[in-house]
């Protein structure tokens, strides 16, 4: 019983924190360090954001996208009068030349994805 | 007012502060430290680490903390959770250090500082520096940081019964040490002296 009592003794002063003079000081250099990390990492996601824009952008404009996609649209179209010619009824077949619309509609949807990120990272600042 | 907010997080429970944490707020988290710096500092002087060491390794727990706060779950008290992140990041430090090895050493007997400095106020710190470098740590995790004989042992990376044998050890030199007729003694003695 008094082995029990003793320890609970010595939990009750190991519970009594020393206090120490700098205690403010202290807690104001962790926060400064918090704050440093904080800014750190945002500058990272954002430059890692920026250069993985540049990127996607370039890799869109060099592999003639726009070309592609108007070609696209010709050969739908020309699939889609050869179709309504063999029965007529192929124009109950949605319109394949709709494939330009959704690359656009695409295009849309990142921009206010970025307009959602740029509006976070400025409250963030 | 730049104050405002650090009077309302003055405010506020731990488990509160905790939340406003884990959604990035750093005030928040800064009212935690000040509320629990001490204990964690002071916890890592009585496992043995010297004073700017000390505050090293408490202003590292503090950042993996606040890394961590989403996990901390409110079950436990907060100062309980960062007084164990805190041990194990003093005892990997030891580790890298290779000096963890020192604490296997058994039966490793201490000079009492009893005859030597007399005038020494006689409370829980002093107590500690009367044990073994082994003992110390063992019975700090245990009573302390709140580790179970089986997590220190697996901290310390020693056998159960040495940490077992340890932590028996050192109570027993505590208890003689911070026993009231041992306090008494030394009253008697500052007086004749």
């Amino acid at each position: 019983m008094a082995e029990v009592d003793f320890e609970r003794r010595l939990e009750r002063m190991f519970a009594e924190a020393p206090s120490f003079g700098d205690a403010e000081s202290f807690a104001d250099r962790i926060e400064r360090r918090l704050d440093r990390g904080w800014a750190t990492r945002r500058w990272l996601i954002g430059a890692a954001g920026v250069i993985g824009g540049v990127l996607g952008a370039s890799q869109l404009l060099m592999s003639n996208l726009f070309q592609r996609v108007e070609n696209a649209e010709g050969s739908a179209r020309l699939l889609s009068s050869g179709l309504s010619q063999v029965a007529p009824q192929a124009g109950l077949i949605p319109d394949l030349s709709s494939g330009g619309g959704m690359v656009w509609a695409a295009v849309g949807v990142a921009v206010v994805m970025m307009g959602f990120v740029l509006t976070r990272v400025i409250e963030e600042i | 007012m730049p104050g405002s907010k650090t009077i309302r997080f003055a405010s506020l429970h731990d488990v509160e502060l905790c939340t406003h944490a884990a959604v990035g707020e750093r005030r928040a988290f800064g009212e935690l430290v000040r509320r629990h710096g001490s204990a964690v500092r002071g916890l890592l002087r009585r496992m043995g680490a010297q004073p700017a060491e000390a505050d090293d390794v408490a202003q590292d727990a503090f950042l993996t903390a606040f890394e961590r706060i989403a996990e901390f779950r409110g079950e436990g008290a907060f100062a309980g959770w960062v007084k164990r992140i805190a041990a194990r990041l003093y005892l990997r430090k030891l580790q890298r250090d290779r000096k963890l090895h020192l604490f296997a050493e058994e039966g490793v007997e201490t000079t009492d500082s009893t005859g030597g400095d007399a005038d020494a106020a006689i409370d829980l710190d002093e107590a500690l520096k009367t044990l073994a470098s082994g003992e110390r740590i063992c019975v700090t995790l245990c009573f302390a940081a709140g580790l179970s004989h089986a997590e220190a042992a697996e901290a310390l990376n020693l056998p159960l019964g040495t940490v077992k044998s340890h932590v028996k050890r050192g109570l027993d030199k505590l208890r003689t040490r911070l026993a009231p007729a041992h306090g008494a003694a030394l009253e008697g003695r500052r007086e004749n002296g």
